[in-house]
């Protein structure tokens, strides 16, 4: 009886968790579409009850590792079942919070944010539609339900990217993003195609169960690299990256909860679901590996060089999300979720800090910023640098124990090459980070500080709405940065919440201290010599990369990548293979049957020549044939 | 098969009130241009309600032919007035209502000639309503006639763009096809010796020989495929689409296309299986080139209905990949297919007549930041263009997504082609819709009107219909299922 009520409240808890939001997108898209204060309210209620109930789903389920599963019936085709429901195991009611806690807080900041705005309430409409799309995929419960949600969370993506699609590039942006992100998911679904065939069965635990190591190696390899193209896209790893730094066309909440947090952390997320999937072909782990570290290292790179404080954010959650995959890959389970949750805590409070300057400012680059004094708006900037702080790993913040618990996995491989790719990303990150919170400190000399009217500056002088929104602006900051303080300290409960105490994230003890020491060491290096170019009184706030121009250039046009894509796109889809085929229909195709109506017009022209009605021709007619057959009686004679 | 006869001739009031409708039209004085639509708009919206209510009516459970009405017309040959709806056909009924009622409301501003558009238009719908529903291979010739016979001059009068090349081509495509079907039906007719021209019984297994399955069955497919827009008989329908008026382009790409993979289904392959499964790998070879050559063409596009044209080329492959797997969930994949595939254009023609009645152009470097201007207009094509990039949460997906993935049982090479080919639909598709709808607002159209409420009803049912088998699919599938399961039982293998 007790276990039925249990199950009872979970389920009840489920679908108070995911539905809300999506009754709020299909009312403030059809009936509330003019009333943009009340569309803002539905939406941020309904994404509340979605948070409230998926922290006492979390309440509910702590302690309790084993997942438990309620499925519905909502196709069965002949051959093709479409298992659907919920799948609830400690990493779904993780994610969960994670992505109810940081869509209510982006929410609330965008009252301030967005106030005023044409699209208010379409803006909050593509909200809830996200938070559906993204709750429901934390909770599916076979892979082809993930995936189609994954798919709507991937058009919620490219609305919002596009939101502003006034302007060319927000509207290339998000375009991009669709269509790189299908690419990715293109091979994703061949992937679940390949297991559906190969397992005959698509649900996530059958998958992760003992039957999947039934499959021949082979295929387990094929099948599992085609579905982490999916990550590739969704998370942006290499190839696939250039979408995600283009993205922050859209709005500021925008790339702090989908870009930054959440959406983009599906990938991961995806990886942790289907982790011991895909921990039964080594071959795929290290490929993704190999991927993971690949990304992290390019987008520092990239980051380093970058002027536009919202692509450095971007390019370091290529980066993190690289490190994640790293640590996923290398058999850590627990670190790479980890670490998606304090980064999910910190980028954001990132993004949001570096909204509330670039909606004071009216610009996204640092020097800019730094000139007209956004260093005094105290709050921004404070939980700015704590997050920066926590992104570099610095210790007592939440970055540093998930960062230490990704570089012990990588430290327990064999091969030191992994280990020390992950050093030089903790430099590199240390060093892109502070060198924006040094430029954004100090002003140039020439400075001339714009006033700021923000409520928390100067109360008397901002008029209340500015104020306003200036305090729904503030408030998430605040706690954010709270919980970046603390999530660290919560690693062993969670440890032992996602593990059962089982065997799934072992952890790796031998070179522990000394890669630690280390790290830290690596760390307070890039915080230096970011403070010796860009923070300390008098220096140049030129970064050594920028001294060397050819390195510069490659950094700062991202490895070219994206001019590869734009050939690719234009010469052999545009102008090659589109081109073919359309002038095929045309000339040969369409040449063929036109040449066949013109066919048969002549022909039939010759043919009425001959029914000209001159009584002469007709008798030439009759002559000829008389003559014809004449001689021919006489040759059959001979 | 089970055959359950009809207590109320639900069928034969469907064709009834469009014949009643052409004749009210007829009689009705052509200066009394609102009277004729309103009658137009009342006899097509109770052919909507009549196949509502066959959807809603036909037993799930019980399966089979339904709602039968069969009464012999020319017993001496064998020719019978048999009507009947199975699984395959409900869910074709249902989309020509929709398509049919809203292509009415979408023509509702048209001022020139109304009283004879309307009349050809309801002559149009009546071969699709009758072919869709008749059970007997010389009422279907007829009826595929019937509808072919007014399309020519509902286009070359109403069309705009090349429209009497476009009107002859499509007209001499399809006087091809049927040539091609007629010698097929007269063989099927002398060999069975049966005296019938009424698919039931011609269906008993052993009764055409392999050879005369396979001949036959190629006749067919070429025949129907024609109208379907296999590959590469497809250049008459974009050409088509562009030129016909935007109500006659609705019933046209949303329907007509439908007569022709629905007569292949019906006629070639439930009449010659083993035909069916010896040219199953042409078929899919066809269709799967089809999907992909469709949306690289549509990528060269600057006409907003050529787009739509060759999407509908590619799309048509996809029925084509799920007829051609010889499995149920290929059938399945495919009659859902041509369902979503029917709204959804529908809805795109819609919308774009709007935007054409208003801005003079359907050149896509021409619009541009429509979206500022007419919100709502713009949301009803953006809405049917993610349908057919295949969003889930829309009816096009679960078509796509059932096809490929029997498809991908049957030929995996072909269907890693077709799956491909969803990167290139988003990436056209998305093109349009960001050449069109974003983008600065456009001063030259600033003063343009967005759509009122009365304005969008037609594009709000069939917006409103791909949500809701979007969202629930098996509403379809499980019609579908009744005849797709056991006809493949009852294959000879």
């Amino acid at each position: 009886m007790i276990s039925f009520s249990a199950e009872c409240a979970t389920l009840t808890a489920l679908l108070l968790t995911t539905f809300p939001p999506f009754l709020a997108f299909l009312v403030t898209m059809v009936l509330t579409r003019s009333r943009p204060i009340l569309s803002a309210k539905l939406s941020i209620g309904a994404v509340s009850l979605s948070l409230a109930c998926s922290i006492f789903l979390l309440v509910l389920r702590w302690g309790q590792p084993e997942p438990v599963q309620f499925s519905f019936r909502l196709l069965a085709s002949s051959g093709v079942d479409v298992p659907f429901g919920f799948l609830v195991d400690p990493l779904s009611v993780l994610m969960l919070v994670i992505v109810a806690a940081i869509s209510f807080l982006v929410q609330v900041y965008s009252l301030g944010y967005m106030a005023g705005d044409p699209g208010f309430s379409r803006y909050y409409s593509f909200m809830s539609l996200f938070a559906w799309a993204m709750l429901s995929m934390t909770v599916s419960l076979s892979i082809l339900q993930l995936y189609i949600f994954w798919e709507l969370v991937g058009l919620a993506s490219y609305l919002l990217i596009g939101f502003w699609y006034e302007k060319f590039s927000a509207s290339q942006a998000g375009k991009k993003a669709f269509v790189m992100t299908r690419t990715g998911d293109v091979a994703f679904f061949l992937g679940i195609l390949t297991v559906l065939l190969n397992l005959g069965n698509l649900s996530i635990p059958e998958m992760n169960g003992p039957a999947a190591g039934g499959m021949p190696q082979s295929i387990l390899t094929l099948s599992a690299i085609l579905i982490f193209g999916g990550i590739i896209g969704k998370s942006a790893q290499f190839p696939l990256l250039t979408w995600l730094p283009d993205a922050m066309e859209g709005p500021t909440p925008v790339s702090a909860l989908l870009h930054s947090a959440t959406m983009v952390a599906a990938g991961v997320y995806l990886f942790a679901r289907l982790f011991p999937f895909f921990s039964l072909s080594p071959t795929a782990m290290s490929f993704f590996l190999g991927i993971g570290t690949i990304s992290m290292l390019l987008a520092s790179t990239m980051a380093i060089v970058s002027r536009d404080i919202k692509r450095v954010w971007a390019y370091s959650t290529i980066s993190q999300l690289g490190l994640m995959i790293m640590a996923l890959g290398a058999g850590g389970y627990f670190a790479g979720v980890f670490h998606l949750t304090t980064h999910a805590g910190f980028k954001a409070l990132l993004f949001l800090c570096s909204g509330v300057m670039i909606h004071q400012y009216q610009t996204n680059d640092i020097y800019e910023l730094s000139r007209l004094g956004c260093s005094r708006m105290k709050v921004p900037i404070l939980t700015i640098t704590l997050a920066a702080a926590a992104l570099s790993g610095l210790p007592p913040l939440s970055g540093f124990f998930s960062k230490e618990a990704v570089l012990g996995e990588l430290a327990g491989l064999s091969n030191p090459v992994w280990l020390c790719a992950g050093l030089a990303g903790v430099f590199l990150t240390a060093y892109y980070s502070f060198r924006v919170i040094f430029i954004l400190f100090s002003p140039p000399p020439d400075a001339k500080p714009v006033d700021i009217d923000a409520g928390s500056q100067h109360p008397d002088h901002g008029d209340t709405h500015h104020e306003a929104h200036y305090r729904f602006m503030a408030v998430p900051l605040i706690i954010l940065a709270a919980v970046t303080v603390a999530l660290g300290y919560v690693g062993e409960p969670l440890r032992a919440f996602l593990t059962g105490g089982g065997t799934l994230g072992g952890v790796h003890e031998e070179g522990f201290a000394l890669s630690h020491l280390v790290a830290l060491g690596l760390a307070a290096g890039g915080m230096i010599l970011a403070w010796l170019e860009f923070g300390r009184p008098g220096a140049k706030q030129i970064g050594i990369v920028e001294r060397i121009p050819p390195l510069n250039r490659l950094f700062a046009e991202r490895w070219y990548i994206d001019h590869f894509y734009r050939k690719i796109v234009d010469v052999l889809v545009d102008r090659g293979i589109a081109y073919l085929c359309w002038k095929n229909d045309n000339k040969v195709i369409d040449g063929t049957i036109d040449g066949m109506g013109k066919g048969t017009v002549e022909s039939g022209r010759l043919m009425a020549s001959l029914q000209s009605g001159m009584i002469q021709y007709r008798m030439l007619a009759i002559f000829a044939v008389m003559v014809f057959l004449s001689l021919y009686f006489l040759f059959q004679q001979i | 098969m089970h055959l359950e006869p009809a207590n109320f001739p639900y069928l034969s009031a469907i064709l009834f009130s469009c014949v009643a409708g052409l004749l009210a039209i007829v009689f009705i004085p052509a200066e009394n241009k609102i009277l004729i639509k309103r009658v137009s708009a009342s006899f097509s919206g109770m052919t909507l309600v009549l196949s509502l209510i066959l959807f809603v009516a036909y037993d799930r459970g019980l399966g089979g032919l339904q709602f039968v009405e069969n009464i012999p017309w020319i017993p001496s040959l064998g020719i019978h007035y048999f009507n009947a709806v199975d699984g395959f056909s409900l869910p074709n009924l249902l989309l020509t209502g929709i398509v049919f009622f809203t292509g009415v409301l979408t023509m509702w501003e048209m001022e020139t000639r109304v009283k004879e558009y309307h009349a050809l238009y309801f002559l149009l719908v009546t071969g699709v309503f009758g072919l869709f529903m008749s059970m007997d291979l010389f009422f279907i010739f007829v009826w595929y006639d019937v509808s072919l016979f007014p399309m020519y001059l509902l286009i070359a009068v109403w069309g705009t763009t090349r429209k009497e090349y476009g009107a002859m081509k499509l007209t001499l495509y399809l006087l091809a096809g049927s040539a091609l079907i007629l010698p097929a039906v007269v063989l099927l007719y002398v060999r069975s010796g049966l005296n019938t021209f009424g698919i039931v019984p011609l269906m008993q297994a052993g009764l055409f020989t392999p050879g005369e399955q396979k001949l036959a069955f190629l006749l067919l497919f070429l025949g129907f495929g024609i109208l379907a827009g296999v590959w590469p008989f497809h250049t008459w329908s974009p050409v088509g689409h562009v030129a016909a008026p935007h109500g006659v382009s609705m019933v046209h790409a949303g329907v007509l296309m439908k007569i022709g993979a629905f007569g292949v289904l019906r006629v070639a392959i439930m009449l010659c299986p083993l035909g069916w499964i010896y040219w199953a790998k042409l078929m899919a070879v066809l269709a799967a080139i089809g999907i992909i050559y469709g949306a690289f063409v549509g990528l060269r596009q600057t006409d907003l209905k050529y787009v739509i044209g060759y999407s509908s080329v590619s799309h048509m492959g996809i029925v084509g990949l799920g007829l051609s797997t010889v499995t149920a969930e290929g059938l399945n994949g495919a009659v859902f297919q041509m369902f979503a595939h029917g709204i959804m254009t529908a809805l795109l023609f819609s919308s774009v007549g709007y935007i054409y009645d208003r801005t003079h152009t359907k050149a896509i470097p021409e619009l541009g930041g429509l979206s500022r201007i007419m919100p709502v207009a713009s949301t009803y094509f953006i809405v049917a263009a993610l349908a057919g990039i295949g969003v889930p949460g829309l009816a096009n997906f679960w078509g796509e997504l059932v096809v490929f993935i029997a498809a991908f049982k049957t030929y995996p090479p072909l269907g890693v082609i077709a799956v491909l080919a969803l990167a290139v639909t988003a990436l056209f598709m998305l093109r349009v819709v960001q050449k069109t709808f974003y983008g600065p607002r456009n001063e030259q159209f600033a003063q343009l009107p967005d759509v009122t409420f009365a304005q969008g009803v037609p594009r709000m049912i069939l917006a409103a219909v791909l949500l809701v088998f979007g969202l629930c699919p098996a509403l379809l599938f499980d019609v579908i299922q009744t005849a797709s399961v056991p006809f493949m039982s009852g294959l000879p293998r």
